[in-house]
């Protein structure tokens, strides 16, 4: 018998997700285990494995197509099976046109418009998908062509939704964003000399309109919705961090994890956050959420866009295991190999430019997050200490604090606290 | 009661008949030249029909076999300065006027016959065999026989289509101070079309040196002339146009060699046209080895009575009653031409591998390459490579506001005043200021010699400035006041200009330009409001421009004047009034051929248009706000469009809108989009999309007339649709 494979549920609270990839072909044998499918929220892409052995016998999703969580995206069974079994299963899916959309209104992605396509065609695939003719103009059947993307995968917006040229730009776009943490260094490398070939197309245009991957959508919405939603104030605070930077040094070569200044100043505000939890808190709307541990975000910057991974429990980790585990998701969030739950959670970012020379920069508080410590550079310049010239290593903090639950008062004694600490390192460890 | 008084024409018109004593005064050495060529120009014929017979001549051969005496009697008198054309049935007038060519003082019939005409029979044989080794390469055939050197400029299929052509050469002749004269032979088939009456009033209004050579065979194919002309008497046409014209027996060399003696000493002296009818006879049917008996239109007894006048019997009969050949040389001169026939076929033709005895085959290495098919169509353009070409922004010099008309006007007088070969032609170009424009203002008070105002004859004067380009000593421009008259002269645009040069072997030049209004939108209806462009680029042989502006205009039109190729020019009135920058007292400025002007850069979409329609599509897309690429072509025929451009173009922007004003059916952009669908298939990401104005032809009315033709608003709304989808 065939059996439907749907959307899981990749993420808590996430109501649809992306088809990322399929990684078997339709007809070919998979092992138990094997990865068959990849798919992508806003901030995870996430390989979904068989649980038995099988074959793909129906794609009921095109590659780029996002898809309602619990809604089928394939049939499988035995390499055997009766078609006419996988056509009556599809045909009692009764696939509602609703049933993989779920965008934001304005957001409409070629996937949605794709889905709605098929619905109207009373197929479950879309009307360029697998079996019948693809609708693609000559250039776009180029395009796909020297980039390797098989067309079946693009979905049309054209008259009778063929495939333009758009479409197979937004496509390579989409499989650049998710391929890159597949495909490593080296191959990552393919589509762009392709993308030069064609010369003309991309090198005459005085610019070029890059569409947005699904992490940049995210970035997009959600630091608007922050800055809208989010009263933010800002408290800005110098410290002195010679000490500190001895404290780092001491540490050093030690428990095999090069301890660096920003987990020195992440391990600082879980000790601030146990000394004023008045900010280790988050606003629900209705309620002040109030946390226990001190669960921290840090920015990493990566190529394909900002993400924050949460270290959770801080205060509860010695200072090389905090080491250890923020290099570690560091390293996954550049292979865009975290995990959705890996990015959830927290009631505070830090986020460092420091390495930058930046002095100093307010940040936008990631949502739901009460607050964000923006860390600049430490750089030695000229003290007064009871009336004395001395040099010292300076380095400018700045707080961005929701002021739904946090008060001012509230978050400038976290901020004393927090200075204190990087002053006196010592601290740091209690 | 009304009084009658009788009119005489003011031209006469006189039979001439010879009597036997006109034939004992011919000199033995003009008896036995024609004599020789009488037996030449039979024996070849004849073996011509017998390889039709054999199914080994390709196409129609039409034998003059019975009409040779017009022929002889004519050419013999002729000089190699003097020019003769003439119709599909022309083997005999083409080696007449080849062997007076190579032997003026006549071919010995008592001798071999000479090295050189052996030659010439066999490039003959071979044309008409459709050989590689003949005049045109065997392009030409047994209808389009030429040979320049000789004064042959060459015959043709269309009846009466050689005529005009004929004219220019006269014309030619005339302007440049020779004494020379043209010969244009045609049949009584010819004498009612209108190409033909069209050039005896041209030739007579202008005076040209031209004999109108008629050889009234009776016959059209099967039609006999009194079925189609109440007038019969052929040579009484001429004097209703002021022509001087001679009837004569045409079976009697001697009678038609005294008639062109009083024609040519007519010609010579300036005094205008002539016309020459022949009575002849061609003992076989329309083409073919059979009689016209044959196919009963006539009757054997017929053809019987007028054998019984044959012209080579006639001169062989004179000559052994004057004693001055016996009648066993008369047969040893016809043998050796049978002889040397048949050595000529042996040069051409080997038996037929697994044929039947006797069966023949044309020798392998004789045809042509196939790879020549479409070479020469246009010249190499060779003749522009020392030219200094600019564009607009290549000058130094200052840049000054000129109108369109007024750079017509500058470019034309500053070609004819530092070229004495340009010469204007065209209806009112010398009156009203400078034509019904003022294109040509100026021009006929400083050149009035090479300004010529011309009847209401598009046939006639493009047909005439066909014959001046082809003759080469001068570079005509021709004047067609609405584009829409294309239609009236279109065998000497299409069949003639056109095609003369790949016709006849791909090497002449024909340096015509025409320019051709565009008058969409001055309400001037149906019938003269198209845009000739989409029925020009189907012609092979021409080059079009379509200059939008007053400095494309002036580099446009004299890179036309330089080119061998015939050139139309296209202009559109809605641009006569128009002004843009021209470089300050420069009309010597080039552009090169083939070089499109993009006049908006841009990503989204090509448009690719021309002429006046440049401007309004300019202006759509500023309305519409598309970020449209707008290439102006310039050149538009098949050899000269900018490739390069439209390629870059369309790579880019992977969208294509072609927009042109006129109607559909007869519009340009059809061929183009079919290239670029081929050319360009990759890259488009849409169906090429056009705009072109409506199936009707403007009205007067001009509600009617907006509704015809496309512009702005068109163009616009193109664009809006192409944005959306």
């Amino acid at each position: 018998m065939p059996e439907i494979l749907r959307m899981p549920e990749v993420a808590a609270n996430t109501t649809e997700a992306v088809v990322s990839s399929w990684n078997v072909s339709l007809n070919t044998p998979y092992a138990a285990g094997e990865t068959i499918v990849t798919v992508e929220t806003e901030k995870a892409a996430v390989d979904i494995e068989a649980e038995a052995e099988g074959t793909l016998l129906r794609l009921l999703a095109e590659e780029g197509q996002t898809v309602a969580v619990g809604s089928p995206i394939a049939v499988w069974g035995h390499p055997d099976e009766n078609q006419d079994a996988v056509d009556a299963l599809v045909a009692a899916l009764d696939l509602p046109a609703g049933s993989t959309v779920g965008g934001d209104a304005g957001n409409e992605s070629p996937a949605e418009v794709a889905a709605a396509g098929a619905a109207h065609d009373g197929a479950g695939t879309a009307s360029s998908g697998h079996g019948g003719r693809i609708f693609a103009s000559p250039i776009a059947r180029k395009l796909a062509a020297e980039a390797g993307l098989d067309l079946a995968a693009v979905v049309g917006t054209g008259p009778n939704h063929s495939i333009r040229r758009r479409d197979v730009e937004a496509a390579l776009a989409v499989s650049r964003a998710a391929g890159a943490s597949d495909s490593g260094p080296d191959t990552g490398a393919s589509p762009p000399p392709a993308r030069q070939e064609t010369g003309p197309v991309a090198v005459r245009a005085d610019f070029e309109d890059v569409p947005l991957s699904r992490m940049r959508q995210a970035i997009a919405r959600r630091l608007v919705d922050s800055k809208h939603s989010a009263p933010h104030f800002y408290l800005r605070a110098t410290v002195r961090v010679d000490r500190l930077l001895d404290v780092r040094r001491e540490l050093g070569g030690d428990a095999g994890a090069a301890v660096t200044i920003n987990d020195l100043i992440v391990r600082a505000v879980a000790v601030a956050h146990s000394r004023v939890p008045g900010l280790n808190v988050r606003w629900n709307g209705d309620s002040v959420r109030q946390y226990r541990h001190a669960d921290i975000a840090i920015a990493v910057a990566t190529e394909h866009g900002l993400v924050t991974p949460v270290v959770c429990g801080v205060d509860t980790m010695s200072i090389g295991q905090l080491a250890r585990r923020t290099r570690e998701l560091i390293q996954r969030a550049h292979n865009r190999r975290l995990r959705q739950e890996e990015l959830e959670g927290g009631s505070i970012t830090v986020t460092n430019l420091g390495m930058f020379g930046i002095e100093e920069f307010a940040a936008i508080i990631n949502p739901p997050h009460a607050a964000i410590l923006a860390v600049g550079a430490a750089s030695q310049q000229p003290h007064v200490v009871d009336g004395e010239l001395q040099v010292a290593t300076i380095m400018r903090l700045c707080l961005s604090v929701d002021h739904r639950p946090v008060d001012g008062a509230t978050a400038a004694e976290w901020m004393r606290e927090l200075t204190g600490i990087l002053e006196h390192p010592v601290r740091i460890l209690a | 009661m009304p009084i009658h008084r009788a009119i005489e024409p003011g031209a006469a018109w006189t039979e001439l008949v010879v009597t036997d004593a006109d034939w004992d005064a011919a000199s033995a050495e003009l008896l036995t030249a024609m004599l020789s060529q009488l037996v030449l120009i039979r024996t070849f014929e004849e073996f011509v029909l017998d390889l039709a017979a054999k199914g080994l001549i390709h196409g129609p051969a039409h034998s003059s076999i019975g009409q040779e005496g017009g022929a002889v009697g004519s050419c013999i008198s002729l000089t190699s300065r003097d020019t003769v054309n003439g119709s599909h049935r022309g083997h005999h007038q083409f080696l007449a006027k080849v062997l007076t060519h190579l032997h003026p003082d006549g071919i010995d019939p008592a001798k071999p016959v000479p090295e050189d005409v052996r030659e010439a029979l066999l490039r003959t044989l071979r044309e008409i065999c459709g050989l590689a080794r003949g005049f045109s390469r065997g392009r030409g055939g047994s209808m389009h026989l030429r040979w320049d050197e000789a004064g042959a400029i060459g015959t043709n299929a269309i009846v009466g289509g050689g005529v005009p052509l004929a004219a220019g050469s006269a014309w030619a002749h005339k302007h440049a101070g020779t004494d020379a004269v043209a010969v244009s032979y045609f049949g009584d088939g010819a004498m009612n079309i209108g190409s033909v009456l069209e050039t005896f009033n041209l030739a007579a209004a202008w005076s040209l040196p031209l004999c109108f050579f008629v050889e009234n065979n009776q016959y059209a194919v099967s039609t006999h002339i009194a079925e189609v002309t109440a007038e019969t008497r052929l040579s009484g046409r001429g004097p209703g146009f002021g022509i001087r014209s001679w009837k004569v027996d045409g079976m009697d060399p001697l009678a038609v060699h005294l008639v062109l003696q009083e024609a040519l000493e007519h010609l010579r002296a300036g005094r205008g046209p002539v016309l020459v009818e022949a009575e002849v006879y061609r003992y076989f049917h329309q083409n073919g080895p059979f009689p016209g008996s044959a196919f009963r239109y006539r009757t054997k007894e017929e053809e019987r009575q007028w054998r019984q006048r044959d012209p080579l019997d006639t001169v062989a009969r004179h000559l052994v009653r004057r004693g001055i050949l016996a009648q066993e040389d008369i047969a040893g001169c016809i043998q050796q031409a049978k002889e040397l026939m048949a050595e000529l076929g042996e040069v051409i033709l080997e038996p037929k591998p697994d044929g039947k005895p006797n069966e023949k085959r044309i020798k392998p290495q004789e045809w042509p390459d196939a790879g020549i098919v479409d070479e020469g169509v246009r010249g190499d353009l060779s003749e522009l490579a020392e030219l200094p070409f600019t564009d607009l922004g290549d000058h130094a010099g200052e840049l000054v506001e000129s109108s369109f008309i007024g750079a017509i006007a500058g470019v034309l007088a500053r070609r004819m005043e530092t070229d004495p070969r340009v010469v204007v032609m065209g209806e009112d170009v010398h009156r009203l200021n400078g034509g019904t424009n003022g294109a040509t203002r100026g021009l006929s008070e400083r050149f009035p010699e090479r300004v010529l105002g011309t009847p209401i004859s598009e046939n006639a004067f493009a047909g005439l400035g066909g014959g001046l380009a082809m003759d080469g000593r001068f570079r005509p421009i021709v004047e067609f006041m609405y584009a829409d008259f294309m239609w009236v002269a279109a065998d000497q645009l299409f069949n003639q200009i056109g095609k003369a040069r790949h016709m006849f072997g791909g090497t002449g030049t024909v340096p015509l330009v025409l320019r051709s209004k565009v008058a969409m939108g001055t309400g001037y209806g149906s019938q003269h409001s198209m845009d000739p462009a989409g029925i020009f680029a189907t012609a092979p042989g021409w080059r079009i421009v379509a200059p939008s502006t007053p400095y494309d205009y002036i580099g446009l039109m004299n890179t036309a004047l330089a080119c061998d190729d015939p050139v139309v020019v296209l202009e559109h009135v809605d641009l006569y009034q128009s002004r843009g920058p021209t470089i300050a007292d420069d009309y010597d400025h080039y552009l090169p051929v083939g070089k499109a002007a993009v006049r908006r850069r841009g990503s989204a979409i090509t448009v690719i248009t021309y002429l006046a329609m440049t401007q309004y599509v300019l202006a759509a897309v500023e309305d519409v706000g598309i970020d449209a690429e707008v290439i102006d072509l310039r050149w538009l025929d098949r050899a000269s469009l900018d490739w390069d451009t439209i390629a870059a173009s369309v790579q880019k922007c992977n969208t294509v809108l072609i927009a042109e004003q006129g109607t559909q059916g007869t519009s340009y952009g059809g061929w183009l989009a079919d290239e670029i669908q081929r050319r360009l298939f990759d890259w488009l990401d849409a169906p090429i999309e056009r705009v072109t104005g409506g199936e009707a032809s403007p009205s007067i009315s001009k509600v009617l007339e907006r509704a015809a033709f496309a512009g702005t608003e068109e163009v616009a709304a193109k664009l809006r649709q192409m944005a959306e989808v």
